[in-house]
C-alpha cells in the first residue's frame, strides 16, 4: 500500500470492530429481554454507545491514511474496544448470565490475535524493499577509471551496502560468488586473484579441452570458446592484441560461463555452469556494463591501483554503439557541477543536490530524509566520540569536512529505522565539484545547523 | 478387544498410506520424474524429427516456410537447446498502457488477495472430496461388521460435501473475481499469457463444468444411492472420479503459475514453439502439484479440525460433544498425515528451483526472501507444535494413556531444540556496532546452527519426535498381547533411537563436506524419517492383533487446550499457505514471466517482509471471514440430524480393536 492509501490490514480490523459493537449491544439486548430483572435501559445505553463509538471510529480510520491508521488504532481504537470487552465481561457475570462470551467471539480474538502478533513478527524483522534494477547503467560525461571500476562494483553490489551481509546489485554476483581472501562459500569459485588467474588459466590443459574444445560453440550462449574475435559484435573487443588475454577470458567467463568451468564448481560432473549468461535475461548486462564489471575485477585487488585494467572507459570505446548513455559534455547545460563559493548558500547547496537526501535547518526545501538530518552543531561532537568512529578529525569543522569529502569514514545509525544509512550513497565525488573557497564556506554553514528550538 | 472396525483401522491407515505413497514416490525419485526422461526423450525426438524434415523441405524448395527457434528450457538428449516452429508471437514490452489501477490500492494488492482468496477456497474444495472419498470408502467396508460405526462414517462425509457445496459456489465466483481483476489490472500480460494458454483455459473451463456436473450428481445423489449396495459402490466410484477431475484441475491452473516462474516450451524472446505440453509441464509443475496436493489436505484437515472444533466448544449435549470431539480426531487425522511428508514435498520444489536457476534459489534461500524462510521455519515450528499440543492433550483422555503421558515433556523439550535451531538465522541484516559485538556476521556458537545441515537435522529429528508421539496415542489405550510384543517394542525403540543417530549423525558430518555435496545428505536424512514413519507405523499396528482394550476413549473429553490447539494449526496453516504461495510468486522479483515478460508496472518492486506479512494476516482473517459465512450458510439448509452416538462409547476405528 501506498503511503497515501488505506491499510488494508487494519481498514478490514476496523470494520471487523464496528460489527463487533453491534454484535455486542444485540447481544445485550436480547439477553435482558430474556433475563427478568435486567435492566435493559441502562445496559442497551451503555453498550448501544459503544456501538455508536466503533461505528464513528471506523468511520474515521476511513478519513485517515496508512501511518495515521495505525497510530489511531493502538492508542485508541483497540483500547476502546478493551474497554467494551471489559464492560461486556461484567455485564454477563453481573447479571449470571454466561460465565463467558460466546465461542464465535473467543474464536474471533483468538484468531484476530494470532495472526495480528505474525503480522507484527514480520514487522519487527529489518525490513528491505528490493526495487528493480534499473535497466542500463547510465555515463554521464568522461569517466576517471576509477569511477567506471566503481560502477562495475555498483553493478554487482549494488549502491548500499549493508553491514553483515553482502548487498546484491543488478548482476547479483554475490549471491554465489564471494570476493575476499579466504572467504569460501562453497557455491562458485572465489573471485579473489582472478585478475592473476585470467592470465594463466588460458593457457592451461584443462582450458583447452574442458567441457569443450577451444574454437567450438557452446549451445546455450552461441559462444566460440576461446576466440575473442568471434564474440558478437557488440560486445567484441576493439583494440588489443591478437591473442586470447586475461580480459578476454574473464569477458568470455560472463557470457559463456559453460565455456570454461572451474573444477567442483559444476554441475553434471562439471560440464555445465550453474552461472546465467549475464547479458541475457534476467541480468541483460550492456557491453559499458559488462566492460565495467571487467574493470572492477581487474581492478580489485589492488585498491587505488588501475594498471592491470585493459578495458577502455566508455569515452573511448570505439565499439560502443549504444550500449549505455554517454551523453555529450559540450553544451553548458550537462557541463559537470562546479560551486565556486560566490553563490549563496540557498544556491549552493541546491546546486550540490544535497537537500534531495539531507534536512539542513536554515535552507528552504532541504527536507530529504534518505541521509541523517544535519544538525551537526551538536552532533558531529557527539559522533567524534562514538567508539566506532574511525575517521581522523578532532573537530566539528574537520568532521563537516571529513563528512563531504569522504562519507564513507564514518556512517551514521539511523535511529527511527534501527539501521545505520545506506553506505555508498553518497556521492564521493564533492572533491572536484567545490572550489576552495566554496568547500570552506559550506563546512563554516553545516558546522552550525542546528535543531530548530522546540523540535 | 473387540474386532470391530478391525478391517477399518487398517483400510484406513492403508489408505492414508497409500495416498501419500502415491504422492510421495515421485519426490524420491525426483531426478526421474522431474525431468521426464522418457516422455522427454520422446518430445525431443519429435521435435528433432519434425526439425530434420522441415531443414530437408527448406533445402528441397530453397525458402524457409517455418521459422525454429531455441526453448529456453528443454533440451535434447545432447543437451543442446531444443528447437521448435515458431508459433506464436514475442512477448510484448510492457508500457504504461498495459497497466490499470484504482486510486485506494495498487493493482498488485488487490490482484494478490483475489489470488489468494480464490486459492484458499480452491484447496478447501479439493481437499474435502478426498475426506470424503476415504470417509465414505470406510464406511461401506465397515457397514457389516459395525453398521452404527457405518452411519456414522457416511453422515460425516454428506455433511462434509453440504460445506463444500456451498465452498464450491463461493470458490467459482472467487475465480471470475480473479479472472476479471486479472483483465482489467494487467491487460498486457493477460494477453500473452491467453495467447500462449488459450487451449488450456478453455480444456480448464470445460473440466470445470465436469466437475460440477460430478459434484451436484454425488451430492444429490447421496440418499438415494446409498439404498442399494452396488449404487452405493458406484457412489463412492464418483468421489474418485470427482477427485481425479480436481486434480486435473489443479494441474492445469498450477502450469500457469508455474510457466510464469519456470516457463518452458517458448524461446528466448517469449514466442509459443508448438508444443503445448512442454509449456504446460515446465520444470516446477510435478513438485508443486504434489506440494499442493499434500497441502490441501492439510489445510482442508484443518477446516475441517477448526469447524469440528467449533461446534464442539459450542455443542448443547454430550452426545454432540463426543461427536465433535471424534470429528476433530478423524480431521486431525488426516491433517497430521498430510503434514508429516509436506516438507519433504516442499524440498523437491526447492531442489527443482535450484536446478533452473541457483540464483532463483539462493534467492530464495539466502538472499532477499531469506528472511521469508526464518518466518516459514517459525511457522512450521508452530504447526508441529499444534499438532503435538493436541495429541499430547487427546492422550489425556485415553484410558491407559498414563503409561506414555510421562514421556511428552521429553518430547517438547526435544521439539523447542529444534525449533530453537531450525529458525536461527544463517546471517541478519546487522548494524556496524552489532557486528563488531558479535565478532563476525555469524555468532561464533550458535552460527553453527545457521547451517543447512543443522537445519535438515532439526526438522528431521521433529518431524520423527511427532510420529513417535502419534505412535503412541495409537497405542494408548491398548494393552498389547501379541506373543512378539517385546521384540516389536524392541524393533520400534531401535528404529526411531537408529533414526535418530543416524539423523544426528549426517547432520555433524555435513559440517565436514564442502556446499555442493552436504546437499546431498539431505535425501539419506529424509530417508531415515520416513522409515521410521512407515516402519513404526506398520509394526505398531500388527502389534495391534489380539490387544485388550484398558477403556474407552472418554470422547466428548477434549481439554480446551486440545481444542485451541487446532485451532491454532488451522490459523497457521492457512498464514503459513499465504506466506509460501507470496515467496513462491515474489521470486520471480521484476519479471512477470521469468527472464522472459519484464513487469514494467509501478508495483514491479519486491515488498518489505512487514508489508507482506500485513497482507498475509490481511488474507487469513478475510479468508476465515468468509469461511464462517460459510459454513452458516451451509448450515441454513436445515439442521442435519446428528449421528447419535453409538451405544456405549463411539470409539472410531483407529482406537479400537
Amino acid at each position: 500500500m501506498l503511503p497515501e492509501q488505506h491499510d488494508i490490514l487494519f481498514s478490514f480490523i476496523a470494520i471487523a470492530f464496528a460489527l463487533f459493537g453491534i454484535y455486542v449491544f444485540a447481544n445485550v439486548i436480547l439477553n435482558c429481554r430474556e433475563r427478568e430483572g435486567a435492566n435493559i435501559t441502562k445496559w442497551g445505553g451503555i453498550f448501544g454507545a459503544f456501538a455508536i463509538a466503533c461505528f464513528s471510529m471506523t468511520v474515521h480510520m476511513f478519513s485517515l491514511v496508512q501511518a495515521d491508521q495505525l497510530a489511531f488504532f493502538f492508542s485508541t481504537y483497540l483500547w476502546l474496544v478493551v474497554i467494551l470487552l471489559i464492560t461486556w465481561g461484567v455485564f454477563l457475570k453481573s447479571n449470571s448470565m454466561e460465565a463467558q462470551s460466546p465461542p464465535i467471539i473467543r474464536g474471533f480474538f483468538f484468531w484476530t490475535t494470532v495472526s495480528l502478533l505474525l503480522a507484527g513478527y514480520t514487522n519487527w524483522l529489518p525490513q528491505q524493499r528490493s526495487d528493480p534494477p534499473p535497466r542500463e547503467a547510465a555515463v554521464v560525461g568522461d569517466l576517471t577509471m576509477e569511477e567506471f571500476a566503481e560502477m562495475g562494483r555498483v553493478i554487482i553490489f549494488g549502491a548500499k551496502q549493508v553491514a553483515g551481509q553482502k548487498s546484491i546489485g543488478k548482476g547479483q554476483c554475490p549471491l554465489c560468488h564471494t570476493f575476499d581472501p579466504g572467504d569460501h562459500m562453497g557455491r562458485c569459485p572465489n573471485l579473489f586473484g582472478v585478475e592473476k588467474r585470467s592470465h594463466d588459466r588460458v593457457k592451461e590443459n584443462r582450458y583447452a579441452t574442458s567441457p569443450i574444445a577451444v574454437g567450438e560453440v557452446e549451445p546455450s550462449s552461441g559462444i566460440v570458446k576461446g576466440k575473442w574475435d568471434e564474440v558478437p559484435e557488440e560486445y567484441r573487443r576493439q583494440h588489443g592484441p591478437d591473442e586470447f588475454t586475461g580480459e578476454d577470458y574473464i569477458r568470455e567467463s560472463v557470457m559463456c560461463p559453460t565455456c570454461y568451468v572451474v573444477k567442483d564448481f559444476g554441475n553434471d560432473g562439471d560440464t555445465r555452469s550453474p552461472m546465467p549468461v549475464i547479458i541475457k535475461p534476467p541480468i541483460s548486462l550492456s557491453r559499458t556494463e559488462v566492460n565495467a564489471v571487467i574493470a572492477y575485477l581487474q581492478s580489485k585487488d589492488t585498491p587505488g591501483e588501475f594498471a592491470t585494467v585493459t578495458v577502455p572507459l566508455p569515452q573511448d570505446d570505439a565499439g560502443n554503439t549504444g550500449g549505455a548513455v554517454v551523453e555529450d559534455t559540450s553544451s553548458d547545460e550537462d557541463a559537470p557541477v562546479f560551486v565556486t563559493g560566490n553563490e549563496d548558500m540557498q544556491t549552493m547547496i541546491n546546486t550540490l543536490g544535497c537537500p534531495l537526501c539531507h534536512t539542513i535547518p536554515g535552507i528552504e526545501g532541504a527536507v530529504g530524509e534518505l541521509g541523517p538530518k544535519l544538525h551537526e552543531k551538536i552532533n558531529a561532537p557527539q559522533r567524534i566520540k562514538d567508539p566506532n568512529y574511525k575517521g581522523k578529525a578532532t573537530n566539528t569543522r574537520e568532521y563537516v569536512r571529513e563528512s563531504i569529502l569522504d562519507p564513507g569514514a564514518y556512517v551514521v545509525f539511523n535511529e527511527a529505522e534501527g539501521e545505520s544509512f545506506p553506505d555508498g550513497l553518497m556521492p564521493t565525488t564533492f572533491s572536484e565539484m567545490l572550489s576552495v573557497r566554496a568547500l570552506d564556506k559550506l563546512v563554516d554553514f553545516i558546522s552550525q545547523t542546528e535543531a530548530p528550538a522546540g523540535s | 478387544m473387540s474386532g470391530k472396525n478391525k478391517l477399518s483401522i487398517k483400510a484406513f491407515s492403508l489408505g492414508l498410506l497409500l495416498a501419500m505413497a502415491m504422492y510421495f514416490v515421485p519426490g524420491m525419485t525426483s531426478d526421474a520424474i522431474a525431468k521426464e526422461v522418457s516422455a522427454e526423450q520422446v518430445f525431443a525426438e519429435e521435435a528433432f524429427a519434425k526439425e530434420v524434415q522441415a531443414e530437408e523441405a527448406l533445402e528441397g524448395e530453397g525458402e524457409a516456410e517455418v521459422e525454429w527457434s531455441q526453448d529456453v528450457f528443454y533440451k535434447d538428449w545432447e543437451g543442446n537447446p531444443l528447437k521448435g516452429p515458431v508459433s506464436g508471437f514475442p512477448a510484448p514490452e510492457l508500457g504504461p498502457s498495459d497497466y490499470n489501477n484504482y486510486e485506494f490500492a495498487p493493482s498488485r494488492m488487490l490482484l494478490w488477495v483475489a489470488n489468494q482468496q480464490h486459492l484458499y477456497f480452491g484447496s478447501f474444495v479439493l481437499a474435502v472430496p478426498i475426506f470424503c472419498m476415504l470417509i465414505e470408502f470406510i464406511g461401506i467396508r465397515t457397514k457389516e461388521e459395525d453398521p452404527v460405526m457405518s452411519a456414522k462414517y457416511d453422515r460425516l462425509a454428506h455433511d462434509l460435501m453440504k460445506v463444500s457445496l456451498t465452498a464450491y459456489s463461493w470458490t467459482a465466483i472467487l475465480g471470475g473475481i480473479l479472472l476479471f481483476t486479472f483483465i482489467t489490472l494487467f491487460p498486457g500480460f493477460f494477453k500473452y499469457m491467453a495467447g500462449i494458454f488459450r487451449p488450456v483455459m478453455h480444456v480448464y473451463a470445460l473440466m470445470f463444468l465436469a466437475e460440477s456436473g460430478i459434484l451436484y450428481v454425488y451430492y444429490y445423489g447421496w440418499d438415494r444411492m446409498s439404498e442399494d449396495k452396488f449404487l452405493k459402490w458406484i457412489h463412492c466410484s464418483l468421489a474418485v472420479l470427482l477427485n481425479l477431475v480436481g486434480t486435473v484441475l489443479m494441474y492445469l491452473a498450477n502450469s500457469w503459475a508455474t510457466f510464469m516462474q519456470a516457463p518452458g516450451g517458448i524461446d528466448s524472446e517469449g514466442r509459443f514453439l508448438g508444443n503445448i505440453w512442454h509449456v504446460i509441464h515446465s520444470t516446477l509443475w510435478n513438485p508443486v502439484g504434489v506440494h499442493r496436493i499434500l497441502g490441501n489436505i492439510v489445510f482442508g484437515g484443518g477446516i475441517v479440525g477448526a469447524y469440528a472444533a467449533y461446534h464442539y466448544l459450542t455443542a448443547k449435549n454430550e452426545e454432540e460433544k463426543a461427536h465433535y470431539d471424534w470429528v476433530c480426531y478423524v480431521a486431525m487425522f488426516i491433517c497430521i498425515f498430510g503434514l508429516i511428508p509436506l516438507p519433504f514435498a516442499g524440498y523437491w520444489l526447492m531442489k527443482e528451483v535450484y536446478a533452473f536457476r541457483q540464483q532463483m534459489g539462493i534467492t530464495l534461500m539466502g538472499g532477499i526472501m531469506a528472511w521469508l524462510f526464518i518466518i516459514q521455519a517459525v511457522m512450521i515450528g508452530l504447526l508441529f507444535f499444534a499438532a503435538n499440543s493436541y495429541l499430547h492433550n487427546g492422550m489425556a483422555r485415553v484410558k491407559g494413556s498414563h503409561r506414555y503421558m510421562k514421556y511428552c515433556k521429553y518430547m517438547i523439550l526435544l521439539l523447542i531444540l529444534c525449533f530453537t535451531m531450525w529458525m536461527t538465522p544463517h546471517t541478519i541484516v546487522m548494524t556496524p556496532a552489532e557486528l563488531k559485538a558479535m565478532g563476525g556476521a555469524q555468532h561464533p556458537i550458535i552460527g553453527h546452527f545457521g547451517v543447512m545441515s543443522a537445519k535438515n537435522t532439526a526438522v528431521n529429528l521433529m518431524i520423527t519426535t511427532t510420529i513417535l508421539c502419534f505412535l503412541l496415542y495409537q497405542r494408548a489405550n491398548k494393552k498389547i498381547n501379541v506373543p512378539w510384543a517385546t521384540v516389536g517394542n524392541c524393533w520400534i525403540a531401535a528404529i526411531f533411537v537408529g533414526a535418530a543417530a543416524n539423523i544426528i549423525f549426517l547432520g555433524i558430518y555435513g559440517y565436514f563436506l564442502p556446499a555442493n555435496q552436504r546437499v546431498g545428505l539431505s535425501v539419506p536424512q529424509v530417508t531415515t524419517t520416513l522409515t521410521t514413519l512407515f516402519a513404526g507405523t506398520a509394526i505398531n499396528i500388527s502389534m495391534f492383533k489380539d490387544s485388550e482394550s484398558y477403556g474407552d476413549i472418554q470422547w466428548g473429553s477434549q481439554s480446551k487446550v486440545g481444542t485451541y490447539a487446532i485451532f491454532l494449526l488451522a490459523i497457521s496453516f492457512t498464514w503459513l499457505m499465504g506466506l509460501m504461495g507470496y515467496i513462491r510468486s515474489a521470486v520471480r522479483l521484476f519479471w512477470h514471466v521469468t527472464e522472459v515478460v519484464r513487469d514494467n508496472s509501478v508495483d514491479a518492486y519486491t515488498l518489505t517482509i512487514g508489508e507482506a506479512g500485513k497482507m498475509l494476516t490481511f488474507n487469513t482473517l478475510f479468508v476465515w471471514t468468509q469461511f464462517v459465512v460459510v459454513f452458516w450458510v451451509g448450515s441454513l439448509t436445515g439442521k442435519s440430524v446428528e449421528a447419535k452416538a453409538p451405544e456405549g462409547v463411539p470409539v472410531p476405528a483407529q482406537q479400537q480393536q
